[in-house]
């Protein structure tokens, strides 16, 4: 197969699964700087084992997979060297300020829904690394147990322990700081 | 923004708290920059193809084609490097392709623990760091151990001019600043 070949094969298998991958590595990676990078290097390594995954009844799964290992990789690394970024959520357009106003929505509307964000992206930053992985994933990307199961390798019992206890958490984040009743 | 995506959640798992998971299921994700899907589709193949073609060289080669590595000291020490000084400018110095990424270790040697440094990173023109695209000054706050602190910098070269990458680290009131030559070849 020529490379031309090649390479449009490989936009077939994955492009239909381009906005999903994009969000999960949002997801994970909490930032676009973050996002961007990680979904680069899914591609590459993808990109790398086109034959696998030509062969894969199900690409979507399989991407998903290799983009959250990539990212416990890249996570462990960091925490080796202990040198690692905790402030780029707030670099110029990459974190919620980017995000554009609700051009149906009054100002006040628009405001107060821009507090209500910011007041979750703070408490979803106090949890840890898997409570808002298990939270995001679930309540907010809707996998389901079993997925998440498969994507993390975490057991389903311990993903809805997980989950109910990041639950838990927000509420009382979020209650304390007046965000909710 | 609202989520758009395809999947039911369980209905077991779904069952408490429905105001914190009316306020999750809102929390928005920004939109994929214009064209960012495709021009990631294109680097992802030329990158691979170029690896395909390249994997046998890189087996018998790998040491020489082992990302730079710069030393530098705080605490008044001298930065030293495995490099030679570039002969123009006299500063440690990194020889990259162009429009191939290439990772340029950093390595920090403190003579204490340092927590809540700021280091900042200014690329000169035509130079990004991966992940960072467009960006010339990208800063982190970050902790530094006693001893040897690794920061892995994955660089392209978009252009062929090249020129000098600044970092400052800052620690309290110390601060210090450190060059490196980029030429592109």
């Amino acid at each position: 197969m020529s490379t031309t070949d090649n390479n449009l094969a490989f936009e077939r298998l994955v492009r239909p699964h381009f906005e999903r991958l994009y969000r999960l590595a949002w997801r994970l990676a909490g930032s676009k700087a973050e996002a961007e990078d990680l979904f680069q290097e899914l591609l590459i390594k993808a990109y790398g084992k086109i034959d696998e995954l030509a062969s894969i009844e199900q690409p979507g799964p399989w991407l998903c997979r290799v983009m959250y290992n990539l990212f416990i990789d890249e996570r462990r690394r960091f925490a080796r060297t202990r040198i690692h970024t905790v402030d780029e959520g707030q670099l110029a357009g990459d974190g919620i300020e980017g995000l554009p106003a609700n051009a149906d929505a009054d100002p006040v509307t628009n405001n107060q829904r821009r507090e209500q964000i910011q007041s979750l992206d703070r408490a979803l930053a106090q949890l840890s690394d898997e409570h808002r992985m298990v939270v995001l994933l679930h309540d907010t990307e809707g996998y389901k147990l079993k997925e998440i199961e498969a994507l993390t390798g975490v057991p389903v019992g311990t993903v809805k322990s997980r989950l109910h206890r990041a639950r838990a958490r927000l509420r009382e984040i979020l209650s304390a700081d007046g965000t909710i009743s | 923004m609202t989520n758009n995506n395809l999947h039911q959640p369980d209905h077991d798992a779904f069952q408490d708290d429905p105001e914190i998971r009316a306020l999750l299921q809102d929390y928005p994700v920004p939109q994929a920059d214009a064209g960012f899907f495709d021009r990631a589709l294109v680097r992802a193949t030329h990158q691979g193809s170029r690896q395909q073609r390249n994997r046998w060289l890189m087996t018998g080669f790998g040491g020489a084609i082992a990302a730079g590595l710069a030393v530098w000291m705080i605490g008044g020490m001298l930065m030293t490097t495995p490099e030679m000084p570039d002969a123009a400018t006299g500063i440690p110095g990194v020889t990259m392709t162009l429009e191939e990424p290439r990772t340029v270790n950093l390595v920090f040697s403190a003579t204490e623990v340092l927590e809540s440094a700021t280091l900042t990173v200014s690329l000169p023109n035509g130079v990004e760091l991966a992940g960072f695209p467009g960006q010339s000054e990208i800063s982190w706050e970050t902790s530094l151990n006693k001893g040897r602190n690794l920061l892995p910098l994955k660089l392209i070269a978009l252009t062929p001019a090249g020129g000098e990458l600044l970092a400052r680290l800052e620690h309290g009131d110390r601060d210090r600043v450190f060059r490196l030559q980029l030429d592109i070849s």
